[in-house]
C-alpha cells in the first residue's frame, strides 16, 4: 500500500495561469492521446467501435459529437480503462492501457479528469469537500489539500459558495464544481461527457468558456456533446463517429458535415 | 502506512455517521442477529449442561454377598476403580444401606417396619460412577464376573434409550445453533451490503478520481467492523442487563445444574463480539470486492 507522491498540482497550476498567453501552441509534436486500429466488440457480440484511428495532441480541443448508440460512450470507457479495446491500441500520455496492470490503473485515472452530464457530486458533502474528496481518496497529503483545494474553486469562480451543498447549487454551478474536481489532479486530459446535457443554453456557454479556459491553461479537453450550436459556433476539431467508426475529423469543423 | 490508517479509520467515522439511518439499521440488526445468536448459545449451553448432568446419574449398583469379607471387598474396589471408564466407586455398607432406607421412608412418611426386624436385611454395593454412561456395559459384566457380586441391577436397555434421547438432543441443538449462525451470517452481510450498495456513487466516483482498491476498501472495512463492534457492545449490554434475572429463571429451571457462568460469559462475549466484527468486516469486504472487480 503506497500512498502516490503528491502530484504538483499547486505549483504548475499557479505557473501555467501566469504563463498563460505564452503557450498557446503547446508543444506539437506530444500526443496525449493516441488510438490505434481500435476495435471494441462487447461480450454480447455487438461491435461498438471498428477501426478507430485518432491522435489528440497536448493543447488540443476536441469535440465528439455523433448520434446516440454511435460509439461516444464506448470510446470514453476505453480511455478511462472501464473497458479494454479487444483489438489495437489505446495509449494514454504513452502508456498503452491494455499493458497496464491492474494495480496501475488508478494512478493513470489521476492524470483524466471526467465531467460528467449528471454530474456526480456528492449531495452530503459541500463544494469544497466534493472536490478535497479527490484528493483525499487518492492518498493527498492533507496539508496541501487546502491550497489546491481553494486554487481550483477559484479558477471555476467557485470560491462564495464553497461552503454549499450541492442541492444549494444551480445546475451550471453543481458543473462547475465537478469541473473544479476534474481539475484537482491536474490532469493531462480532461473528458467531459456531455457535460452540457441538463443546462439551458446560456449557462451552457458559460460552461463551454469555462472549459476552453482550462484549455488555455494547456490542459487537452474531450468533449462528447449534442450540442450542435456550440460545436459549430466555437469551430475547434470536431471528430464524428458513426455506427462505431470516424467518418470525419476536421479541424474547424462544425456539427454537421459541411460540403 | 500511518497515514493511510488514519484516513481509513476518520473516513469510515465520517462514512458511518453521514449514513447515519443506514448505520443504525445496519446496527440494529447486528444486534437483533447476535442477541438471537447468543440466546441460542446459552439455550444450547443450559441443554448441555442438563443432559450431562441426567447422564451423570447413571450409576451401576452391584450388590455384594453377605460373606463378602472386608478384604474382598476392598481389593475388588480397587480393582473396579482402576478401569478407565470408571470415575468413581462408593462402597455402601449393610448399615449405611439401612440408614438410607430408613431415611427414605421417613421423607415419605412411612412407618419404619425395619424396626421390627432383628437383623440387617439388606446388602451392601458397591456404586459405581463412570466418566462416559456408555461403558455401562463392560463395567456392568466386569462386576457380574466377581464372586462376590451377588448380582448387578440390569439397567443397560434404560441407559440405552436415555443416551439416544440425549444424544439426539445434544445433535439437535448444535445443528439449530448452526442454522440460527448462518442465518445471522446471511442477514448481517445483506444488510452491510445494503449500507454498501447506498453508497455506490461514492465508490463510482472514488474510482473514477482514480482511487486505488486499498483506499476504496479499508474504509468501508473499518466501517464494518465498527457497526460490528457496535452491535457486539450493545448486545453485550442486553444480555448483561438481562442475566439476572435470566440466571434465576435457569437455576430455577433447572435445578442444580453444574453451568460454569464463569467460562459461560467468556464464551458469550468471544462469540458475540468475533461474530459481529467478524461478520462486519466480511460483509464490507464482499460488498466493496463487487466494485471492485470489473
Amino acid at each position: 500500500m503506497t500512498i502516490a507522491p503528491a502530484p504538483s498540482t499547486a505549483r504548475s497550476l499557479r505557473r501555467r495561469i501566469l504563463d498563460r498567453g505564452g503557450r498557446d501552441q503547446a508543444v506539437p509534436d506530444r500526443a496525449v492521446l493516441v488510438l490505434h486500429d481500435v476495435t471494441k466488440r462487447y461480450p454480447n457480440g455487438k461491435i461498438a467501435l471498428r477501426d478507430i484511428d485518432l491522435v489528440i495532441p497536448e493543447g488540443d480541443f476536441v469535440f465528439l459529437v455523433g448520434p446516440s448508440g454511435a460509439g461516444k460512450s464506448t470510446l470514453i470507457k476505453l480511455l478511462i480503462r472501464d473497458e479494454i479495446a479487444t483489438r489495437g491500441d489505446v495509449v494514454l500520455d504513452g502508456q498503452d492501457l491494455a499493458r497496464l496492470p491492474r494495480r496501475q490503473v488508478p494512478r493513470m485515472r489521476r492524470k483524466i479528469g471526467i465531467i460528467f452530464q449528471d454530474f456526480k457530486l456528492l449531495p452530503t458533502k459541500t463544494v469544497w469537500e466534493n472536490v478535497a474528496f479527490a484528493l483525499e481518496v487518492t492518498g493527498y497529503p492533507r496539508r496541501q489539500i487546502r491550497p489546491a483545494v481553494d486554487q481550483v474553486l477559484a479558477i471555476v469562480g467557485l470560491s462564495a459558495q464553497a461552503k454549499q451543498t450541492p442541492n444549494q447549487l444551480s445546475g451550471g454551478e453543481q458543473q462547475r464544481t465537478a469541473i473544479a474536481r476534474a481539475l484537482v489532479h491536474d490532469p493531462r486530459l480532461i473528458i467531459a461527457d456531455e457535460p452540457t446535457g441538463n443546462l439551458d443554453p446560456l449557462i451552457s456557454w458559460e460552461i463551454l468558456q469555462l472549459l476552453l479556459r482550462i484549455n488555455e491553461l494547456g490542459v487537452t479537453v474531450l468533449m462528447a456533446t449534442h450540442n450542435a450550436e456550440v460545436v459549430t459556433a466555437l469551430r475547434k476539431r470536431v471528430v464524428a463517429l458513426e455506427e462505431g467508426r470516424i467518418i470525419r475529423d476536421e479541424v474547424g469543423g462544425a456539427y454537421h458535415r459541411e460540403d | 502506512m500511518i497515514s493511510f490508517l488514519f484516513f481509513s479509520i476518520r473516513r469510515a467515522w465520517q462514512g458511518f455517521w453521514r449514513n447515519a439511518l443506514m448505520s443504525m439499521a445496519a446496527t440494529a440488526t447486528m444486534v437483533l442477529m447476535l442477541l438471537l445468536l447468543a440466546g441460542f448459545f446459552i439455550i444450547q449451553a443450559g441443554l448441555l449442561a442438563g443432559l450431562q448432568f441426567t447422564e451423570q446419574k447413571v450409576e451401576v449398583v452391584a450388590y455384594l454377598e453377605s460373606t463378602a469379607t472386608d478384604a474382598q471387598v476392598a481389593s475388588l474396589q480397587a480393582k473396579i476403580e482402576a478401569m478407565p471408564e470408571v470415575d468413581t466407586v462408593t462402597y455402601i455398607t449393610r448399615d449405611v444401606a439401612l440408614q438410607r432406607f430408613r431415611e427414605q421412608m421417613k421423607a415419605q412418611g412411612r412407618e419404619d417396619l425395619t424396626q421390627a426386624l432383628d437383623s440387617n436385611p439388606l446388602y451392601a454395593s458397591l456404586e459405581v460412577k463412570l466418566v462416559d454412561p456408555s461403558a455401562i456395559r463392560v463395567v456392568g459384566d466386569a462386576l457380574r464376573g466377581e464372586q462376590v457380586v451377588r448380582n448387578v441391577i440390569n439397567i443397560e436397555a434404560l441407559v440405552d434409550r436415555v443416551l439416544t434421547v440425549t444424544n439426539v438432543l445434544r445433535t439437535a441443538g448444535t445443528v439449530l445453533l448452526l442454522v440460527v449462525g448462518i442465518i445471522a451470517l446471511f442477514i448481517i452481510v445483506n444488510t452491510i451490503r445494503l449500507a454498501v450498495v447506498a453508497r455506490a456513487e461514492e465508490i463510482e466516483i472514488m474510482r473514477l478520481v482514480g482511487a486505488s482498491d486499498a483506499f476504496i476498501r479499508w474504509p468501508f472495512v473499518f466501517e464494518g467492523a465498527f457497526v460490528g463492534f457496535l452491535g457486539a457492545a450493545i448486545t453485550l449490554a442486553v444480555l448483561a442487563a438481562a442475566a439476572e434475572p435470566l440466571n434465576a429463571f435457569m437455576v430455577d429451571f433447572f435445578r442444580v445444574l453444574p453451568l460454569q457462568m464463569g467460562s459461560m460469559t467468556r464464551d458469550i462475549v468471544t462469540l458475540v463480539v468475533g461474530t459481529g466484527v467478524g461478520l462486519g468486516i466480511l460483509g464490507s469486504w464482499l460488498s466493496v470486492r463487487t466494485y471492485l472487480i470489473r
